[in-house]
């Protein structure tokens, strides 16, 4: 059932997840963390939010941009799963965090959390990271977001650069809602001091967080007096508060406008939104459901098995086999699992959203729904289903499984199997075609008359010679 | 040695029996030397499978080896024409793989074990023997010379027309087809000489083996019936043509349907007509015939032939009309190049862009026949002289395969029987009166010249036969010198061409080295070898479709095209792929799922039979698909010149198979220095960028070059982007862009 690996290798594989598994309940790529600060000493800013980091089971290592020891890669191999860059005040990252090592980086699975800040200009580098992930910022590597609707009222009265806003819902109702789930009503997530950032149209790109329509952003330094229309960076929802960044490969890069909302004074702190009564933040439930979705501890998905089979009465009917006949008629299951902080779980698409399974050569020859198959289902897996008869077409085809959703790892599933005309023998036979009987029919005659014909021929006593004599006279 | 000896050897030439022990030892001695002629390639290589067809023949043989005949029958080969996949068993002739997994077998049962690729390598050089004893047969029913018939045996033993498609290695359906064609001709002349239908249905039987081997089998379909009908018009309807056409039509009409492949084709399309046509016609001349017997009225005689012929002319219409309202299939652009040379050319450039569809060289004729080119016309002459009725299948045969041998270069392969026949006839007959010893004596020439004067009083004096002879002991001798110096010429012109232009692999290349000896460039073995040991089993390989069935055979990966050129659209994706800019090859290679693309690259080594050399065709193709977005004109300069150099179109330099090409090649040379050794052309000093494809392997001699598609970018930038990254350019800033913002929607 399961896909083909060797049986040494998935019992090595189990084994080294079974051992993973001992030491504490964590993120489904590893708990090697690194966060990068300009001045270690600030870590005592974000004590609550590394904190809960460390009790879910990360080993945090700290680091600043100019250590020489700081390598992202060890002898070809990553050397941390994770990253986190606090602001740093200084114009590059130096030669161990150049872009191309952060691309490298997420190519090769690893996972960013960048948090930015009004008050420090982002580094060269992670800038030119940013632009190749297609997400740009203001031209002077800051911005302030201010919203005069939804301000903390408690903390930025005048300035309006602390936004008061509600937990963020998805931007498309058929997207999991990771971050708001179970938030209790009328709770806020403070947003202090923070840049906005605006997006490309690239897919793999996904806002979490969207400013309000009535936000926008400015440079405090050079446009605080008058703001032109032709100047403003952008405003309302083109701006991105906190944009998650999945890659093919499923890396996961996180960019967060306000680094101070993870501190532990926004943590514990009250706000409250104009007009509003105050209330305790969000930010505490937040940070942890954005760090844990960066660090593959929340929309992880996993596929468990596929399996496809004949679903015909034959003699041999194996499963996932290598070949297949036009109009057959098959069934495919494919099993998910999702994982949530600790544990894997079945996996429930989320309303609205349907797995599709295609069966395509060239192009899609069928595009069917999975439907969900109790029968092999579990508490930690879900299977899904979908029985069709195949195309009268033989050739390559794919069994095709493409789900790629924001906040859910990229699923794309192919197995290939050969679909092969009908065999000579595999035809019915003639005299069951009805339309052949005036043709069988007409053999049948041909073959008696010529032996009935032999029969006289062979049997007439040949002819008198007087009488044929007579004739030719 | 006494001169009794020498008297007994003498005698022994005389007695009939010993004759025939003499020819049966001439016969085996003529197949064993047109056997050991074809075995050069084994010598001076190995034993090995040649060029590109014989690869899939090859690999078909093996799995019908392997899966055994039903399997092989029902075969659907899913490592080819990715992702379409071919019917293999229902598009192919398999009687040669057949012939060779029955001899395989049959080895076995003998408790011989034998290599498969070993009865692949082996069977042309085998069925050479049997063709020259075919030939020999044939030869025989058309003179009462025995000596013409080893004479024919021989030649088409080593006649390089022949050779070229049949020397060891050289696993095609030509190599059993052309005995087929021989001995079925065979048969047909002694069903017809005897009104037998015993012989016809050998006939028919053999012609059913034929149609199962070759494609060439319509050559027959046609032949048979324009022999019988010449032999009609000539007035020379007898039952014998009746009873021997009839039946061959009936029963290797019904043995034709049995193979997949041919199916319904006899009764549906163009090709097959005339002997269908002719069928019909013979069994009303056989019922006219018929009732002429029985009323003896010679008006009515002639109102039966008009009807006859007016049937025929209102069958023939009819054929028309069914042909144009498509009930039966048109002629085949196949058989429409065959008339008009330019036609492929123009319609069909898949047809043209095979080198052997191409028209003759006159040259060719001579490189082929030799000798026998020149003597073919006596042959066909003499048979005027007697003009039995298989002389007049000489004459049509002659006629027709000269036509064809002249439209393409591979039907030099039919022209060559019967060029060996009639030559031997000719050659045959010129010796026989010259080596004839007796001259006449003294009584003789008295009764000759009184033969003549009675022969003057009574008739005309032109029709009187005086006795006019060469006698001359000298003249004979040098006559007979004079052939025989021919004669060995011819030998060692066949020796020569067969050793020097018919024995090379093409898979392997030789050449010389300074010194004289030979050096072995072995590219092409050494890039599947690579493939078949570093790409993942079902790694699809895109290459252009020559190289198709090698890939498949040698290096054991799927591919897009081969050689099997059954689908025109399908190549001419990978045309478009190869002559589009990367960003528009990339997609489709993606589509298609390559993994690898392969290309041949001459330019180092100055080999002549490389893609750039071929790329046109490949745009030709895809443009006849794609006209609006693939242009033949845009890869010549305006001067009209098609150069690879720093003058190249700019279609050209950024179109898929140049870059692939020329990749890296300014490395191998000083900045500014790199030369293309094929085309003599100076490249440019910046070679060509690739940024969706990344070199994989190139060959010891830079023949084979192997790139790697890359995957989409992981974080979704395009590759051109992507790449400028990884080398560390700065990103222009689009910050500043004019216009109207470009809002996300999400």
């Amino acid at each position: 059932m399961l896909r083909s690996t060797s049986p040494l290798l998935s019992l090595f594989a189990f084994l080294l997840v079974w051992g993973a598994a001992l030491v504490s309940a964590v993120s489904t790529t590893g708990n090697r963390l690194l966060a990068v600060f300009d001045d270690v000493g600030e870590k005592e800013n974000y004590s609550k939010f590394l904190g809960d980091l460390e009790g879910r089971g990360f080993q945090i290592s700290y680091e600043t941009p100019k250590s020489e020891s700081l390598a992202l890669f060890h002898l070809g191999e990553r050397a941390y799963d994770h990253v986190i860059f606090f602001p740093t005040k200084t114009k590059g990252l130096g030669p161990n965090l150049t872009p191309q090592i952060l691309v490298n980086f997420l190519n090769a699975n690893g996972n960013i959390l960048h948090t930015l800040s009004s008050t420090t200009t982002t580094p060269n580098t992670l800038i030119s990271l940013l632009a190749e992930l297609d997400i740009t910022l203001p031209t002077e590597r800051t911005g302030l977001v201010v919203d005069h609707f939804s301000y903390d009222t408690l903390s930025a009265a005048e300035t309006h650069d602390v936004l008061a806003l509600p937990p963020p819902v998805p931007v498309r109702n058929d997207i999991s809602p990771l971050f708001s789930a179970d938030a209790p009503a009328g709770q806020l997530l403070a947003f202090p001091h923070g840049v906005g950032a605006v997006l490309g149209p690239r897919e793999q790109l996904t806002p979490i967080l969207r400013a309000p329509k009535t936000a926008y952003s400015y440079n405090p330094k050079e446009q605080s007096e008058v703001l032109e229309a032709n100047e403003l960076f952008a405003a309302g929802q083109q701006l991105s508060l906190v944009t998650a960044f999945q890659a093919i490969n499923s890396a996961r890069f996180v960019l967060l406008g306000s680094a101070e909302m993870l501190q532990d004074k926004w943590f514990l702190a009250e706000v409250a939104a104009p007009g509003g009564k105050s209330v305790k933040t969000f930010n505490r439930e937040f940070a942890k459901r954005v760090s844990a979705w960066a660090f593959q501890e929340l929309g992880v998905l996993r596929v468990n098995w596929i399996e496809h089979h004949l679903n015909e009465v034959s003699a041999v009917n194996e499963s996932n086999p290598h070949i297949y006949r036009v109009k057959n008629d098959v069934t495919y299951t494919i099993s998910l699992s999702e994982y949530a902080y600790d544990k894997w779980t079945s996996f429930s698409l989320p309303a609205n959203d349907v797995l599709q399974l295609e069966f395509s050569m060239l192009s899609p020859f069928h595009r069917l729904p999975l439907s969900l198959d109790k029968a092999h289902s579990s508490p930690e897996a879900s299977a899904y289903t979908a029985s069709f008869k195949l195309p009268d077409q033989h050739g390559i085809f794919n069994f095709k499984v493409n789900y790629k959703r924001p906040f859910f790892t990229n699923i794309e599933e192919k197995n290939t199997v050969s679909v092969r005309h009908m065999a000579h023998d595999e035809w019915p036979r003639s005299f069951v075609i009805s339309g052949a009987w005036p043709w069988i029919a007409g053999i049948g005659a041909t073959v008696s008359g010529w032996v009935v014909f032999v029969a006289l021929w062979m049997y007439s006593a040949p002819t008198d010679k007087k009488v044929g004599s007579k004739k030719t006279n | 040695m006494s001169a009794e000896t020498l008297q007994v050897l003498a005698d022994v030439g005389k007695g009939k029996s010993t004759r025939g022990v003499l020819r049966v030892i001439i016969l085996a001695l003529i197949a064993g030397a047109s056997i050991a002629s074809r075995l050069f390639s084994v010598i001076r290589f190995e034993s090995i499978i040649h060029e590109f067809d014989p690869w899939f023949n090859f690999r078909a043989t093996k799995y019908l080896v392997a899966n055994g005949f039903y399997n092989f029958w029902d075969w659907f080969d899913d490592r080819t024409w990715h992702p379409l996949g071919r019917v293999t068993g229902g598009t192919l002739y398999p009687g040669l793989m057949v012939t060779s997994g029955a001899i395989w077998h049959a080895l076995r049962a003998l408790t011989i074990p034998v290599d498969i690729r070993n009865v692949c390598v082996l069977l042309a050089p085998a069925f050479s023997g049997l063709t020259a004893v075919a030939a020999y047969l044939l030869t025989n029913e058309m003179t009462t010379y025995n000596s013409a018939g080893l004479l024919a045996a021989l030649f088409m033993g080593i006649a390089p027309g022949y050779i070229s498609r049949s020397v060891a290695g050289s696993y095609d359906n030509e190599a059993i087809a052309i005995f087929l064609l021989v001995f079925t001709f065979y048969l047909w002349i002694k069903a017809l000489k005897q009104g037998s239908m015993l012989w016809g249905a050998l006939c028919a039987l053999f012609y059913g083996y034929m149609v199962a081997s070759w494609g060439g089998y319509a050559f027959i379909t046609c032949l048979l019936p324009l022999h019988a009908f010449v032999l009609i018009l000539m007035g020379r309807y007898s039952t014998r043509l009746y009873v021997s056409y009839t039946t061959w039509y009936a029963l290797g009409t019904l043995a034709s349907m049995q193979i997949p492949f041919v199916g319904f084709l006899p009764v549906k399309t163009s090709e097959h007509m005339p002997a269908l046509g002719i069928f019909g016609f013979l069994q009303l001349l056989a019922f006219l015939d018929y009732v002429r017997s029985a009323i003896p009225s010679r008006q009515f005689q002639t109102f039966l032939w008009l009807f006859a012929g007016g049937i025929f002319v209102m069958s023939l219409a009819a054929l028309v009309v069914a042909t144009s309202a498509g009930v039966i299939a048109p002629w085949s652009g196949r058989f429409y190049s065959l008339w008009d040379t330019g036609y492929a050319k123009i319609h069909i450039p898949i047809i043209a862009s095979v080198s052997e569809h191409q028209p003759t060289a006159w040259p060719a004729f001579f490189f082929d026949l030799n000798l026998l080119i020149f003597v073919f016309p006596v042959g066909v002459y003499l048979c005027f002289q007697e003009l039995a009725d298989e002389h007049v299948f000489i004459i049509v045969y002659a006629v027709f395969g000269s036509y064809f041998a002249g439209v393409m270069v591979r039907l030099m392969l039919t022209l060559t029987p019967v060029v060996c026949v009639a030559g031997a006839i000719a050659i045959s007959t010129i010796l026989n009166n010259y080596l004839v010893a007796k001259t006449p004596t003294e009584e003789d020439q008295q009764a000759a010249e009184a033969a003549e004067k009675k022969g003057s009083k009574s008739g005309l004096k032109s029709a009187t036969k005086p006795v006019v002879g060469i006698y001359g002991l000298w003249s004979k001798s040098l006559m007979v010198a004079g052939m025989a110096v021919y004669l060995l010429i011819f030998v060692m012109h066949c020796t020569w061409v067969t050793s020097n232009a018919y024995s090379s692999p093409s898979v392997v290349l030789a050449s010389r080295m300074p010194d004289g000896s030979q050096h072995i460039i072995d590219d092409y073995r050494e890039a599947y070898q690579w493939l078949r040991q570093n790409t993942k089993e079902d790694a699809k390989i895109m290459s252009w479709w020559d190289y198709g069935y090698q890939i498949g055979g040698m290096a054991d990966r799927p591919t897009l095209v081969d050689n099997n050129t059954w689908n025109n659209t399908h190549i001419a994706t990978v045309g478009k792929a190869m002559s589009s800019r990367e960003e528009v090859s990339y997609p489709i290679m993606r589509q298609h799922e390559v993994d690898y693309v392969l290309v041949v690259f001459g330019g180092l080594l100055g080999y002549s039979g490389d893609d750039i050399n071929k790329f046109l065709w490949m745009v030709r193709i895809a443009e006849g698909i794609w006209p609006d977005e693939v242009s033949e004109r845009a890869f010549f300069t305006p001067r009209g010149e098609y150069r690879v150099d720093g003058e190249a179109t700019e279609t050209m330099k950024n179109s898929l198979m140049y870059k692939m090409s020329y990749y890296n090649f300014n490395n191998l040379f000083p900045p500014g220095q790199a030369v293309d050794r094929m085309r003599q052309a100076r490249l440019p000093e910046v070679g060509p960028s690739l940024s969706t494809l990344e070199e994989a392997f190139t060959s010891e001699n830079w023949i084979i070059r192997i790139y790697k598609v890359k995957d989409l970018d992981n974080v979704g930038r395009d590759h051109i982007s992507a790449t400028a990254f990884e080398k560390g350019l700065k990103k222009k800033k689009t910050t500043k862009k004019r216009g109207p913002r470009v809002l996300r929607v999400d």
